[in-house]
């Protein structure tokens, strides 16, 4: 439990922070896709540490309602692969089926995408962290 | 790819399917546990935010699919709902005894269950005009 309320937590709500933060820099200035790519795998990690951290604390003991913490849990990942989703807008690999309803984008508006998927989702992530840390009475 | 398809700015469109997709989760997910859970205690507006939570899967399928005349139509009743419900929710606050996702104009949700159907209906009008003007 201290884990997740000194480590997990708060690294779920500083990637979450530098999503929206670095999603908003590269939109306005138009450069940074490679930056927020590392914040992205970053998200990803801080996410998986922040999920078994709070399964470990389930199993341990902690009272916090079980359904509905798996519940927000599950949430949060379900909205990783929302991030970078501007790679639906890559053109298709020579070979590859094309998807009439799949648009293909230039590499300006695939950063464009990707920044904006970053700041909904990271704003999203940190709300569903805090309402666990609410749940588990961390926060 | 239709012209219809091609109309629709790409990265609004992706960006708008994207968002609908957060709140069709967060919807989904607050109603299947309150209609698991206390159903009873507040039928009306449980029922609501499940009715909401599909509307905003339908939407993101159908700004995926290019179905456009589904997509204004659904983000004119998600519209619609809001702003019905909000009001309600202060001139008969009795009907109301837990909140929806649209309660308060969906404050709860940062209003971006006000917002998101008005960009919706902007980017997808200004396509229809704008295919109407290629004609």
């Amino acid at each position: 439990m201290d884990f997740y309320a000194v480590i997990a937590y708060p690294a779920v709500l500083i990637v979450s922070g530098a999503l929206v933060v670095v999603g908003l820099a590269v939109l306005i200035s138009g450069r940074g896709h490679r930056l927020l790519k590392a914040v992205v795998t970053a998200a990803w990690i801080a996410t998986a540490v922040h999920l078994i951290t709070v399964v470990v604390a389930l199993l341990s003991g902690n009272d916090a309602g079980v359904v509905l913490t798996l519940g927000y849990l599950l949430a949060s990942v379900a909205l990783l692969p929302l991030l970078g989703i501007g790679r639906l807008g890559e053109p298709p690999a020579p070979g590859e089926t094309v998807d009439p309803d799949r648009p293909v984008l230039r590499p300006d508006q695939i950063m464009r995408l990707d920044a904006i998927a970053a700041i909904i989702i990271g704003i999203a992530i940190a709300v569903v962290a805090w309402r666990v840390a609410v749940i588990m009475g961390a926060a | 790819m239709s012209d219809e398809r091609r109309v629709v700015n790409p990265v609004a469109r992706i960006s708008l399917i994207a968002v609908y997709a957060v709140l069709c989760l967060a919807a989904t997910g607050r109603s299947v546990y309150q209609i698991s859970t206390k159903f009873s205690e507040a039928p009306l507006p449980y029922a609501i935010s499940a009715v909401s939570a599909v509307l905003y899967g339908v939407i993101a399928l159908a700004l995926w699919r290019g179905w456009r005349r589904t997509a204004v139509i659904g983000s004119a009743v998600e519209l619609a709902g809001v702003l019905l419900v909000g009001t309600l929710g202060y001139v008969e606050s009795s009907w109301w005894p837990d909140e929806t996702v649209w309660t308060g104009f969906g404050s709860a949700y940062g209003w971006v269950p006000l917002v998101l159907p008005i960009l919706a209906l902007v980017a997808l009008l200004r396509a229809r005009r704008v295919e109407a003007d290629a004609r």
